[in-house]
């Protein structure tokens, strides 16, 4: 008892010292060990997460660029087939262009003879005609003087049929 | 020259306030106010030093203690960083220029209104107690009364012996863990009362460089024991074998 009395052991004194660090310990580990380690944990998993999604969009990237390549790619000979085709196209438009503009001025041109020639065979008619009239006339003036009206008619008969047949 | 009991400074009804309680007091306001700090400048990203070295160590703690008990890191860290945080504080405390040194005269001799709370047996022998109840009641609440029971008790007297030995140690822990550390603080206080009566300039830092480091090595030691002692009492007993 004499020890205890010498190191200043007081019930009282003890047990408010007790609950003195009881209170700390409470507001130490509600207000700042609680708060802390959640921001530690809070920050763990949102770098954790950053990570994931980076490694997501450098792989969804490379994924991309790969798509990227191929679409060109595609695109390339694609478009190179439309010009392939596009040539071909305009080669045999043009083809079929010169061959109708062919045959369509060398129907001109036969259209054009044959007229040529009906016309040339009508103007010969009407011309052989005109020269019958006029030799006909000519003949009924210079033979009324010479011969009878029987034989003005046998003459004129005669060189009619001459002219017909010549 | 110090005496092992604190100087009471005055009463409240019967409670006696004394000059190691307003010691405590004082540490209790400073850490009050810097938890009220911390947690008004708390961010997702840090932005400040004081929560950078907060949160740098408070992980170096819950690493530890999770390298030591990983099963109840989560219940044992808090009593062993708050007797560190607190015991560190209370024995720096005692080296604040004028606490120890003001006070008043009574009967010719000085009593100091602040005094170091750790060289007073109560504060030191609370902590102890807390530190053994806590253990108990961490070690029953995690592998339970039957499992917590056949550490101490069993029907194979060698293990029934081994069990009363281990209960007069858990006795000697508190004594142990109070004696050192008001022994190692109340001698500190000693030696600086000293020191600084015969030389009262130079000659006194290297023996305040000392407490300090004598401070923050006790404050390790009585932690550090206690989330052992935890880390132990919270493994079952068949498991610990």
């Amino acid at each position: 008892m004499e020890i205890i009395k010498n190191f200043g052991l007081n019930p009282v004194l003890l047990g408010a010292q007790i609950v003195n660090f009881l209170i700390i310990l409470f507001i130490l580990k509600k207000f700042l060990y609680k708060p802390v380690l959640n921001t530690l944990q809070k920050r763990q998993s949102t770098i954790k997460n950053g990570l994931k999604q980076a490694e997501e969009a450098r792989e969804k990237l490379e994924k991309v660029v790969i798509e990227e390549k191929e679409i060109l790619k595609q695109a390339q000979l694609q478009s190179r087939k439309i010009i392939e085709d596009a040539k071909e196209e305009a080669l045999d438009v043009s083809r079929k262009i010169n061959e109708n503009a062919k045959t369509q001025t060398e129907k001109l041109l036969n259209d054009a003879r044959e007229q040529i020639a009906r016309e040339t065979i009508g103007a010969e008619k009407k011309l052989a005609l005109s020269t019958s009239k006029l030799a006909v006339a000519f003949l009924e003036k210079t033979v009324k003087e010479l011969f009878s009206a029987k034989e003005q008619g046998e003459v004129i008969a005669h060189a009619l049929k001459k002219i017909n047949t010549s | 020259m110090l005496s092992f009991a604190p100087e009471t400074i005055f009463h409240i009804g019967s409670f006696p306030v004394t000059n190691t309680f307003l010691d405590t007091l004082l540490v209790d306001a400073l850490i009050i106010s810097g938890v009220i700090y911390v947690s008004k400048i708390m961010n997702l990203v840090p932005n400040n030093l004081l929560q950078n070295l907060l949160e740098y160590i408070i992980e170096i703690f819950y690493g530890l203690t999770e390298s030591i008990s990983e099963h109840a890191a989560g219940k044992i860290f808090p009593y062993f960083m708050s007797f560190f945080l607190f015991i560190l504080l209370i024995n720096w405390s005692s080296l604040i220029p004028g606490v120890g040194t003001l006070g008043f005269y009574e009967k010719g001799k000085l009593i100091p209104l602040f005094r170091g709370s750790t060289s007073d047996l109560n504060m030191t022998l609370g902590l102890a107690l807390i530190s053994l109840v806590a253990t108990h009641a961490l070690s029953i609440k995690t592998v339970g009364i039957k499992n917590y029971l056949s550490r101490y008790f069993s029907f194979n007297p060698i293990n029934l012996y081994v069990g009363i030995l281990e209960i007069v140690s858990e006795i000697t822990k508190v004594v142990s863990l109070s004696f050192r550390l008001f022994g190692n603080i109340f001698a500190g206080e000693v030696v600086l009362v000293t020191i600084s009566s015969i030389f009262a300039f130079v000659v006194p830092l290297p023996f305040l460089m000392l407490e300090i480091i004598v401070g923050l090595v006790q404050a390790l030691v009585f932690s550090m024991l206690t989330m052992v002692g935890m880390a132990i009492l919270t493994t079952a007993h068949n498991e610990s074998h």
